[in-house]
């Protein structure tokens, strides 16, 4: 049942007439989108656009080989998030090296692996550190943690992404950004007033039926009137000045780096790295991992998907090699992933 | 256990930078270092373990992720 709010969200929608492209950048939203049957009621005018919206769907498979080094070759005990663990690097997954004996924790929070830490004091623990802004300074509390509790075999595998650049580099597949919502949070809607400054348009988006739909109605209300735009549909956690204490953490404990992105390539300044204060507590360094070239598998094209350029089901893979049981590319593996929605709401897309 | 999923919970306690919390009756323990005004009975979001936000219209908490 549609709230009167909905309702009018949904008037508006259905009945533009301009040609719109909206693209999300959350995997949340990819989800939600599809679950809420969002794209059933889109007119042909609009027309919406997955992208890079998932940490998992962008962590090169090269990151994943720097893990199962450390699993199998250092005999560490790699700590991560569950959706990481199926990721097929450029050899394996996680998931295949647990099977052969390799020590996999799946954990809910950075800060369990620190825990795990104090329990295991004989072993090493690495926590795969993949994330937006909204995840990456729970990282950086599990370092802090860390080094408070003066802990000599707690380290982080960094892999972490800043979403500001991207808008700028994947701003000609769209018209319309649907910013994501808990990436706001932590950074607040300043950045995007600067985004309208250079011509980039969004709407910071929540997750409910009501607010999604409110979100997709202003984007057309606001595109109309033919100027760029920056507005906030999520007001209830989102405000302009964002989280500061955690960005604030975020700084003291990480430096800006040039990151590689699953199928699009190095983007500058859009990565972050420990800093040297807390070089201790950094995998690569403390392991000494030698450097493992970036190899993409070339039937997977997962880079077009996260740009936008194609839709999962123009993939050859897409559900016939590449499945949710079977997958060959990032954005099928996790649950967030743009393919794994197309996959599991196949029926409803349109 | 993945990752991007933020879910809203309600405090029941707080004792240094750790707040006790229930989301739909399942309750675990969250840091709160990030959020400097904060108490029992406020709603707020949790992501990867920790608060990133009080959520200010609690009639907004119910199925947000």
């Amino acid at each position: 049942m549609l709230s009167e709010t909905a309702r009018k969200s949904k008037e508006i929608i259905q009945q533009n007439k301009t040609p719109l492209r909206i693209m999300e950048v959350c995997g949340t939203h990819t989800h939600e989108i599809f679950r809420l049957g969002i794209r059933n009621i889109l007119p042909e005018s609009v027309k919406l656009i997955s992208g890079p919206g998932c940490p998992v769907c962008v962590t090169p498979e090269n990151f994943i080989d720097e893990a199962l080094f450390l699993a199998k070759e250092k005999k560490c005990i790699i700590g991560t998030f569950g959706d990481l663990v199926r990721v097929p690097g450029s050899g394996m997954s996680l998931e295949k090296a647990r099977a052969q004996g390799a020590e996999i924790a799946v954990l809910y929070s950075p800060l369990d692996a620190v825990t795990l830490a104090e329990k295991n004091p004989d072993k090493e623990i690495v926590f795969l550190s993949v994330g937006f802004e909204t995840t990456t300074p729970a990282h950086c509390l599990a370092v802090i943690h860390a080094k408070k509790k003066n802990l000599k075999n707690f380290s982080i595998l960094t892999a972490n992404k800043i979403m500001d650049n991207v808008y700028e580099t994947l701003k000609d597949s769209t018209d319309v950004y649907l910013y994501p919502g808990h990436v706001s949070v932590i950074t607040g809607t300043g950045i995007y007033d600067s985004l309208k400054e250079k011509n980039i348009s969004g709407v910071v988006a929540g997750f409910t039926a009501e607010e999604i739909l409110n979100a997709v109605a202003t984007a057309i209300l606001k595109f109309k009137e033919g100027k760029p735009f920056s507005e906030n549909a999520y007001t209830s956690v989102v405000k302009k000045e964002g989280n500061p204490a955690a960005r604030k953490i975020v700084a003291d404990t990480m430096d800006i780096c040039t990151s590689t992105w699953r199928g699009l390539g190095e983007i500058k300044d859009s990565g972050l790295k420990l800093n040297d204060a807390f070089a201790e507590f950094d995998a690569r360094k403390k392991f000494c991992i030698p450097e493992i070239p970036y190899r993409k598998n070339p039937a997977c094209r997962c880079g077009e998907i996260l740009q936008g350029k194609i839709s999962p089901v123009e993939c050859p893979c897409f559900g016939t090699v590449c499945t949710p049981r079977n997958p060959v590319g990032a954005c099928m593996v996790s649950s967030e992933g743009t393919c794994s929605a197309f996959y599991k709401y196949g029926a409803l897309t349109k | 256990m993945i990752m991007c999923v933020g879910l809203s919970a309600k405090i029941k306690k707080i004792e240094n930078g750790m707040a006790l919390v229930d989301a739909d009756g399942a309750q675990r323990e969250v840091s709160v270092e990030l959020l400097p005004d904060i108490e029992p009975g406020d709603y707020i979001m949790v992501h990867a373990g920790i608060g990133i936000a009080k959520i200010e219209n609690t009639e907004d908490v119910t199925d947000a992720q």
